[in-house]
């Protein structure tokens, strides 16, 4: 069994905030989600706070880039067979992210 | 590990409005905006935890509490804004009181406070309607200009406006005083009204009952009616009206989304519940010797509901009581209603002599319903080609689904053999 990690991206475009009503169905969605995935979903994974700091060179600054189309809003990481089976995990999350798909290389 | 709870129906929605009541009661009318972002912001954080860790034992609590303290949080903030420049320094001793002493774990009647400003008369007519959508029931600006049949950046415009007015006059976040109550009531009934009727008479889109909105004036105007203040005969009428109205809808709809008529329907698939809440509320109404035309219209409902089958209207009854309503608040959509009243009771001809009679030059563009019934009443005359024309010119003026199907069915049985109808 590999282990992936699943990012996940929104768009920093100003999009109509989601009504109270979208807003409970969505956390009906992502609550069955997690519900259905619950062995396949290694604990740990969360949100991440919209603003935070990049290293680069020794520098410190405010992140993520302003000019960035998009910025990671969450993460989790998740047990499959293979990518098939991770991307459809993926497929099964309720829309309105980008999700980015990795495995693990396993140094650790 | 507890069961994990699903939420009842709308409930993000009405907790929205209810948040925003309690917030404004200690922030004040004047910053209703910061009160609804700190709102959607208690929201999203909802969401987020929940989908995580499922609905927690008391989820309107932990709203309250995380809202508080995202409140709390935005002022701390101002305050700090405030020392280093101090030209922006608040000089309203509100927000020096502390916050947390203004927050109890029940709800009071903010709620209903929150109506009367979203409803105050300072506000144009029609920003008042969205703004209590938006900040009572906790519809987003897309939603509200689906229901109001407008853009976005109307509706924007509207609630903004209305925030501007509110923010000038400082408006009290207070229930009215006895002196000002009754203005300020009737504001607030015509806007429940609106409500309503906007759920109920869809003029354009695929729905042709909005019932959510429907719902949403119900729940307002029970609200008004379990408080004091609004425990009155005009509202316990309007009341009425909406359990009448509402007691059709399932009937109204058939299976694939067209239209019934009232003659139509199904009377034993009304709901029962609600003609008999109305009942009730019409009973309550009678109290006084106040008469209003929500009166008249839960009337004239109610002489519909209480009918055993169409051919048993007393149509006499409902004539009059058009009649009384033409007097107090004339309008062409009763005209209308009263001539097909005329129809029933003296024949087709006498129905259009009536609408002859009351015609004026900008009736007809604006009324889509008007030509339906000169239709309808030149057909029972036989006189197909006049009837083929007003049908055709109703479907000029109309853009909702169920009613162009509707019109359509007319037109086919108007011409029979000639095809399909040129649209």
């Amino acid at each position: 069994m590999a282990k992936f990690l699943f990012i996940y991206r929104e768009s920093t475009e100003s999009r109509p905030r989601p009504s109270p009503e979208e807003m409970q169905a969505l956390q009906a969605a992502w609550y069955a989600w997690m519900q259905k995935f619950g062995s396949a979903i290694v604990p740990g994974g969360d949100g991440v706070k919209p603003t935070g700091r990049v290293l680069k060179g020794g520098l410190v600054t405010d992140g993520p880039y302003v000019e960035a189309k998009e910025i990671i809003v969450s993460f989790a990481v998740i047990q499959a067979d293979d990518y098939e089976a991770a991307v459809a995990i993926a497929r099964a999350c309720p829309p309105g992210h980008t999700i980015e798909i990795r495995e693990f290389a396993g140094y650790a | 590990m507890s069961e994990p709870r699903g939420l009842v129906e709308h409930f993000f929605r009405h907790e929205f409005g209810r948040l925003c009541a309690v917030l404004i009661r200690s922030l004040g009318v004047r910053r209703l905006d910061l009160v609804e972002d700190v709102v959607q912001a208690a929201l999203v954080q909802a969401l987020e935890t929940w989908s995580r860790r499922g609905v927690p034992e008391d989820p309107a609590g932990w709203l309250y509490r995380t809202a508080r303290n995202l409140a709390i949080d935005a002022l701390r903030r101002e305050r700090t804004h405030a020392r280093a420049l101090p030209r922006l320094a608040e000089d309203d001793e509100r927000e020096s009181s502390p916050l947390e002493a203004h927050f109890a774990d029940e709800i009071g009647d903010e709620p209903l406070r929150l109506l009367f400003v979203c409803c105050h008369e300072a506000a144009p007519a029609e920003s008042r309607v969205a703004l209590a959508l938006r900040t009572l029931c906790g519809f987003s600006t897309g939603e509200i200009a689906r229901a109001l049949l407008t853009t976005d950046a109307n509706v924007q415009k509207r609630i903004e406006r209305a925030r501007d007015r509110l923010r000038e006059l400082d408006v009290d976040f207070d229930t009215p005083a006895a002196a000002q109550l009754g203005a300020r009531l009737d504001a607030v009934l015509a806007v429940v009204y609106l409500l309503f009727s906007q759920g109920c008479h869809v003029t354009h889109g695929d729905l042709p009952i909005r019932r959510d909105l429907c719902d949403e004036a119900r729940r307002l105007a029970r609200m008004l009616a379990a408080h004091p203040v609004g425990d009155v005969p005009a509202v316990h009428a309007l009341l009425a009206l909406m359990c009448f109205h509402g007691a059709r809808f399932d009937a109204r709809i058939a299976r694939d989304g067209a239209l019934v008529l009232l003659e139509e329907q199904d009377r034993s698939a009304w709901n029962w519940s609600d003609v008999r809440e109305g009942m009730a509320w019409l009973a309550r109404s009678a109290a006084g010797d106040e008469l209003t035309r929500y009166h008249l219209e839960a009337g004239i409902a109610w002489e519909h509901c209480r009918a055993p089958s169409f051919a048993d209207t007393d149509w006499r009854r409902i004539a009059e009581l058009y009649d009384a309503l033409e007097r107090i608040a004339p309008s062409p959509l009763n005209a209308l209603n009263r001539a097909v009243a005329e129809a029933y009771l003296h024949g087709a001809q006498a129905g259009l002599d009536r609408l002859a009679a009351v015609l004026t030059e900008d009736i007809p563009a604006r009324y889509p319903g008007w030509h339906v019934v000169i239709g309808e009443l030149c057909f029972r005359l036989g006189r197909h080609s006049a009837a083929e024309r007003a049908w055709r010119e109703a479907l000029c003026l109309t853009t909702a689904r169920a009613d162009r199907e509707f019109l359509l069915r007319r037109l086919a049985v108007c011409r029979p053999e000639g095809g399909e109808p040129a649209p």
